[in-house]
């Protein structure tokens, strides 16, 4: 009982931290990412025909929330778990009565919250300005489900092992956001000429953000279901890397 | 007959080697009694906090035992029984006064209401009143000492691990925190101390343990210690036993 008592506190307490900081948590990637819909989307939409028959500015607009919350959900786990090592305030909760299953989800959930509040006030943003819909609710669910376990666990394990805050923040900038943006966020890779097609098909994020086109327009370069295997192969290990973490307690504990 | 109460802390051949080659501990064994009040001394790089973070489970060991109240100092229960103040100021730079409590007792295992009454105790207990919707970070050097100390008793433990609590503090706030921890200890509570303060350990300690590269040289009450090294002083026992000098006594408080 007590376990499930701390895994609660913990989670409140990502949950608090994100809360506490929402000006730099939640509104500026939700801004930044609402700013990429209305030039990107409705200044040059105008001069882009239909992809794979949306409108552009709506085509765009899955892709953007992907990215905005993979990011939100990886950039909240490696700073958080990162802080409470660099503080050392970590060790309040490696003593405290929990199982290490219970502190790697505790820390998980921050991202996960996090990155929900963004995708929900972008698409909140996003409908009345583009009038995009949800088409497979169920896909799009399970889409981030996988996506956000995938990205919050690779924070909680980049946040593990970084020496310093650039660290962290370099795994964002040289790979998840270049990933995203070759990821097909901007476009359908089934546009792209050889051999751009076939390496776009090795990106990992390209599964993800094709899986939440699905979601939400009914429309993917490939088919969900591979997307969606792909992108839970990816998380499944990423998870239990991060739950590795707090059961060896390497990195965590010298 | 019943059973004999366990020891508060059972350390059995407790050996750490870190990453880097170093032996902080080898083979140590340590047994405190329930109720007792166990001072640590020794120099830097004695073991004292490899011990203390080895009974909280804070360093992977090497080898050896830890039981807490006879129980394996990883599980649940020992955990619980557990509370620590540690060295350095590790506090929470998100969160209030109010809230290091709540949450602490928290993942201590507490219910939000029980823990809300027991942390206004706490802030009570040790002064925090006006500081209470404060963070931490903006918090003085003597409230985040003070605030630690509420936080390791937060969760009501019984064996309570202070790792150089007045480190750094002025005279004042030393002795405020003696009285806390006096108060402590005829309360019941184990009490497990390392300090650098010959005089502390003597004026609170029941029983002193010198350690020093990573081994247990000698361990008696300061009597006994000045006794068996035919020392006058605390100071003389530490230097006979440990081959190292004393450690400054802390710097009078100003008048």
């Amino acid at each position: 009982m007590s376990g499930a008592r701390g895994l609660g506190w913990l989670a409140r307490r990502e949950v608090l931290r994100i809360y506490k900081t929402w000006t730099q948590t939640v509104l500026a990637p939700v801004v930044s990412s609402i700013l990429f819909i209305l030039v990107f989307g409705l200044s040059l939409g105008s001069r882009i025909r239909e992809v794979a028959g949306f409108p552009y500015e709506v085509y765009i607009v899955p892709g953007l929330i992907a990215m905005a919350m993979v990011q939100a959900a990886y950039n909240n786990n490696s700073s958080s778990i990162f802080q409470a090592r660099y503080d050392r305030f970590v060790h309040d909760v490696l003593s405290a009565p929990m199982r290490p299953w219970q502190m790697n989800l505790g820390f998980n959930v921050g991202g996960m919250v996090r990155a929900l509040a963004i995708g929900l006030a972008l698409l909140a943003l996003a409908m009345p300005i583009t009038g995009i819909g949800v088409a497979h609710p169920f896909a799009l669910l399970l889409a981030v489900a996988l996506g956000l376990v995938l990205f919050s666990a690779i924070g909680i394990v980049i946040g593990i092992f970084a020496e310093t805050f650039d660290h962290s923040t370099f795994f964002v900038n040289i790979v998840v956001l270049p990933l995203a943006f070759l990821g097909g966020v901007f476009y359908s890779v089934g546009q792209l000429p050889s051999p751009w097609h076939e390496l776009s098909l090795v990106n990992p994020v390209f599964y993800l953000v094709d899986s939440i086109r699905y979601g939400f327009l009914g429309a993917s370069d490939v088919s969900p279901w591979l997307s969606l295997s792909v992108v839970a192969a990816l998380a499944v290990p990423a998870y239990a890397w991060s739950q590795w973490l707090f059961t060896s307690g390497r990195r965590l504990k010298a | 007959m019943p059973a004999p109460t366990p020891p508060a802390l059972e350390v059995r051949g407790l050996s750490k080697r870190y990453d880097d080659g170093t032996v902080a501990l080898e083979s140590f064994d340590l047994s405190v009694p329930d109720g007792s009040f166990l001072g640590l001394l020794g120099p830097n790089g004695a073991g004292k906090t490899t011990l203390i973070s080895a009974v909280c489970n804070l360093i992977r060991i090497t080898a050896g035992e830890v039981l807490v109240f006879g129980e394996p100092s990883h599980s649940m229960a020992a955990r619980r029984w557990v509370g620590l103040a540690e060295q350095d100021v590790n506090l929470d730079r998100f969160l209030t006064v109010e809230e290091t409590l709540l949450y602490h007792g928290g993942y201590f295992g507490m219910a939000k209401a029980e823990a809300r009454k027991r942390a206004a105790e706490m802030i009570d207990a040790f002064d925090l009143r006006a500081k209470g919707r404060v963070r931490t970070p903006k918090l003085s050097g003597g409230m985040r000492r003070r605030l630690l100390l509420a936080r390791a008793l937060m969760h009501r433990p019984r064996l309570v691990i202070l790792d150089e609590p007045t480190a750094g503090v002025d005279f004042e706030l030393r002795v405020e925190l003696w009285r806390y921890i006096r108060r402590l200890h005829e309360e019941g509570t184990t009490i497990v101390l390392t300090t650098h303060y010959l005089e502390e350990a003597e004026a609170l300690c029941d029983e002193i343990a010198l350690i020093h590269g990573g081994r247990l040289h000698a361990r008696d009450t300061a009597e006994g210690l000045r006794e068996r090294y035919e020392a006058h002083t605390l100071a003389d026992v530490y230097v006979k036993a440990l081959g190292s000098p004393a450690p400054e006594a802390p710097a009078p408080a100003a008048a």
